[in-house]
């Protein structure tokens, strides 16, 4: 409340520069983050305890790129990821159409997903769709794989279910009274629907659901729970490889599960920064 | 001349933390009053699977009051799996820490204690001191190797575990007791078994055992590639936990359970999880093995932490835990070293059920923990795939 | 007619599809024998909230959840406060990259940096408080108060407040009179979402928080293990979450 309303002051005053209303916000991620990254980094090539070489080494991640199932991850982890974040947001783009107009009950109700944590969404899917989970209870037989279904398609329908809400509430909040009016303006002025839409609702729309879609897209390739319960014998996915390399090597495999870690937190910071481009050159 | 200060000091703190590991820990005090004095008023941080509501309330009903009257509170830590537990330890070492720990006790076996074991995580050398360590038998293998690797009163017995299978009487007449008679059973019932996949515990157990009975690695995976087109989906898959295949076994899917907890029939009845028709029986003779609980070399209450090591070997409080009624599993306590009226109570425990098995045959010995890792690797490149 | 009916259908089905997958955790919380074929629970009671509540632990959890939740979420406010307002203006291209800077926690799997912290935090003598915890969480929670929180400082915004300050308004009075009510709705947005997003971390929590109760840690050993009190610590554990929400749309509704 202080730092607000001393910001508020300092604005009728003589504007600071930007940078001072930045510092506290920027020192903090960079202590959090970077030093969470420092500390997965750090035992990704310390020695392990016990046993093993004994100074710092790139051991760890020699181990996993040497390892064909940490390539197979690597490679499912964002096939899974691109596959996931397009089809929510293209799913969202629809919905968020049809529910513009709608009552803020309905918008309510549709947003409950968004408030299910990750881990609440993981017990739901079993509860579904395991066998002898209520949709083969109620349909007699599932017609297509999704528990461990070898496609990923388990983990897919999941992230699109859980993603797909969130997505569609930062549609929706930029899809409010100011564009109805500008879409209104344009259509007196002669444009036709769908250039309305080229030219008005897309541009409006385009920059949210890049973020939001990376958003998702880091979501998948991070995920943890979801593939552990639905996703397929092999190949794992990043997350599920680290799991499992320190569930038989408890100590041994902590270097191996940090790089493989990594590498996720690399690969989603790379999605993002493309969908970003993306973004920004159809700007232009 | 700053950083000529700063690389003292750091050499300083790296010499610290030198000796912090390699100097061997021992229990705080030799004398078991002055323990019990010391651990009066200590709060004990219990690191424990939190998944199952009958040890819970094990440890909440019967454990916590017993320590409660000798002035330690039990404080319960779930967790979902114990490698949670060895990593905040392994972090805490890390930090340069070494004493004052978030975790006092742990409920360990297999690979978690002994990779703790080879980095020095563990207190050494109190488990045998606890007064009622004597009810133990310590000469036995079972109790003094942990998956081969010598326990060296770095870690307390407190349940016994043996691998056992469950099918449904109302079901299947009479189940397979060998793997050729199981292999035979899947080929005239197609579909109707199934294991977890390694890693997990259960399915790694499995895969262990059916090395061990077939004489090596080559013949029994070789046994498991003849098994898998007769198995659930035809093999394409497998559950990925034991809690997929327990849900499988109660939904009747497949025919048959398996797990390393003697009572897990027991428990799940109780539960409302399997009907009461269900049935345990061997494949061969159990593979056996021990739940220990350890204390951290840097716990911040070892007294209370022994108090309640020593607890949980309390004749009285192992048969509460033998009780069907209670948890059933096994007790780790020697029959022969108590007071008749006690080892009959224990002995008769496991016939007061009958999802509890009163013979487990000719116990089977686990591998050594070092082997782990490739005949998984070997079940993933030659089974799985 | 058709037409107009036509999205109306298609939405309100949508909804059901999304909203009706939670109710069978309401089902399954008071089945106590729910076994394959049966549609419904063999059958019904309260084993699974007995269990759950058994010795204290999930109340206590509840409660420290809920505070390092409301001081993760305060903290993030503060801090993202002024930087929202620095970052809904300014050149383009030094934006972009802050956001993006700011936003790196939200795309870094939550495992990873959940371990990563716990030795720092342990060496500074952070761990096993609830501060610590909420600091840890403050990671994520920070980026997205941010995200939700730029675009209410729009420029409409700072024209009403450039005119309340020629108006000879005082910078408390701005600020009560206009630039809250006028962010009201992000705000309140922002702040559900981090007070969610701090509620449901369990990474960093356990790694971090050295064995305090925390709700979702009480919750995982239970999930495939025991669906009945995995299902009744999920309603405890979604609970506040709903009710964040309904107060949520409330104040966003009440301000437009």
């Amino acid at each position: 409340m202080r730092s607000a309303a001393a910001t508020a002051r300092g604005a009728t005053r003589r504007v600071p520069p930007d940078l001072l209303r930045l510092a506290p916000a920027l020192l903090v991620t960079t202590l959090l983050f970077g030093g969470a990254l420092l500390g997965a980094l750090k035992q990704s090539v310390e020695p392990p305890l016990g046993g093993g070489p004994s100074t710092w080494s790139l051991a760890s991640w020699r181990a996993v790129f040497a390892d064909p199932t940490f390539l197979d991850a690597l490679w499912f982890s964002i096939r899974l990821a691109v596959i996931s974040s397009l089809a929510a947001a293209l799913i969202a783009l629809v919905l968020a159409t049809l529910l513009r107009s709608r009552g803020p009950a309905l918008k309510t109700t549709f947003s409950l997903p968004v408030t299910v944590p990750h881990l609440i969404v993981a017990v739901l899917a079993v509860a579904w769709l395991a066998p002898g989970g209520i949709a083969e209870r109620a349909l007699g037989s599932l017609p297509i794989g999704v528990v461990h279904a070898q496609s990923g398609l388990g983990i897919v329908l999941v992230y699109v279910y859980k993603e797909t809400p969130f997505l569609v509430l930062l549609l929706l909040s930029v899809m409010g009274r100011t564009l109805r009016r500008r879409e209104e303006a344009s259509a007196v002025l002669g444009a036709s629907p769908s250039q309305v839409l080229r030219w008005v609702v897309w541009p409006a729309v385009r920059r949210p659901l890049a973020v939001g879609s990376m958003i998702v897209g880091a979501f998948v390739l991070g995920a943890f729970e979801v593939p552990l319960v639905l996703g397929p014998n092999y190949p794992p996915t990043l997350a599920t490889y680290a799991y499992q390399a320190t569930q038989t090597s408890p100590l041994s495999g902590q270097g191996k599960a940090a790089a493989s870690l990594l590498v996720a937190a690399a690969a989603a910071i790379a999605l993002g920064l493309a969908a970003l481009a993306l973004a920004r050159t159809e700007d232009g | 001349m700053r950083s000529l200060v700063a690389s003292i000091a750091l050499a300083v703190v790296l010499a610290g933390c030198g000796t912090a590991t390699s100097s061997a820990p021992s229990p705080t005090a030799s004398n078991w009053s002055q323990v019990l004095a010391e651990a009066k008023g200590q709060t004990v941080n219990w690191w424990l699977y939190g998944g199952d509501a009958a040890t819970n309330a094990f440890v909440e009903d019967y454990v916590a009051p017993a320590a409660a009257k000798l002035g330690v509170t039990v404080k319960r830590v779930p967790v979902s799996d114990t490698v949670d537990a060895v990593d905040r330890v392994v972090a805490e070492r890390r930090a340069g820490e070494t004493s004052g720990g978030a975790v006092d006790l742990i409920w360990i076996n297999g690979e978690n204690f002994v990779e703790g074991k080879e980095a020095g995580l563990w207190l050494r050398n109190w488990a045998q001191k606890l007064p009622n360590s004597r009810y133990v038998d310590w000469s036995s293998p079972i109790i003094n190797r942990d998956f081969q690797v010598p326990v060296e009163g770095q870690e307390s017995p407190w349940q016994g575990a043996a691998f056992i299978y469950g099918y449904d009487s109302a079901a299947v007449a009479s189940p397979p007791r060998s793997f050729p008679a199981l292999l035979a059973w899947a080929k005239a019932h197609p579909g109707r078994f199934t294991y977890p996949a390694p890693p997990d515990f259960t399915g790694a157990a499995f895969v262990r055992q059916v090395i061990q009975r077939l004489g090596g690695v080559a013949k029994g995976l070789r046994f498991l590639r003849e098994l898998k087109p007769y198995q659930f989906e035809g093999g394409t898959q497998f559950p990925t936990s034991i809690d997929e295949l327990d849900q499988l076994f109660a939904n009747g899917q497949v025919d048959f359970d398996m797990s390393y907890n003697a009572s897990f029939l027991n428990l799940g009845v109780k539960k409302g999880e399997f009907p009461p028709t269900v049935r345990p029986f061997l494949i061969g003779g159990a593979l056996e093995n021990t739940s220990y609980v350890t204390i951290p070399a840097d716990a911040a209450h070892v007294a209370g932490a022994e108090v309640v090591a020593n607890l949980l070997l309390d004749p009285r409080l192992q048969a509460k835990m033998a009780d069907p009624a209670v948890l059933g599993t096994p007790s780790v306590l020697d029959p022969a070293r108590l007071p008749a009226a006690r080892a009959a109570a224990l002995r008769g425990a496991a016939s007061r059920s009958p999802y509890l098995l009163t013979d487990l045959g000719r116990p089977l010995g686990e591998l050594p923990a070092t082997r782990d890792v490739p005949i998984e690797e070997a079940w993933k490149r030659e089974v799985l795939r | 007619m058709v037409e107009r009916r036509l999205p109306r259908t298609v939405g309100t089905v949508a909804v059901l599809l999304f909203a009706a997958p939670l109710a069978v955790l309401v089902v399954q919380a008071f089945a106590e024998v729910w076994r394959y074929p049966a549609l419904l629970p063999q059958r019904w009671g309260l084993r699974g909230f007995e269990v759950a509540f058994e010795g204290d632990q999930a109340l206590q959890a509840t409660l420290d959840s809920f505070e390092v939740a409301l001081i993760s979420t305060a903290a993030a406010i503060l801090l993202a406060w002024p930087a929202a307002r620095a970052l809904a203006r300014g050149p383009a291209r030094l934006r972009t990259a802050a956001i993006v800077f700011l936003a790196l926690p939200l795309l870094v799997p939550p495992l990873a940096t959940g371990t990563g912290l716990a030795e720092w935090f342990i060496r500074l003598g952070l761990a096993d408080t609830r501060v610590g915890v909420a600091l840890a969480h403050l990671t994520v929670v920070l980026p997205y108060v941010l995200l939700v929180l730029i675009p209410g400082f729009n420029p409409r915004l700072r024209e009403l407040e450039e005119m309340a300050a020629s108006l000879g308004m005082g910078p408390v009075r701005r600020l009560v009179s206009v630039t809250l009510p006028g962010i009201r709705a992000v705000l309140a947005a922002a702040a559900l979402l981090g007070f969610l997003v701090s509620w449901s971390q369990y990474g960093s929590s356990l790694a971090v928080g050295g064995g305090l109760p925390m709700l979702p840690l009480t919750l995982l050993p239970f999930v495939g293990s025991d669906p009945n009190v995995a299902a009744a610590l999920s309603l405890l554990f979604l609970a506040p979450a709903v009710l964040a929400l309904l107060l949520a749309s409330r104040a966003a509704r009440e301000a437009l």
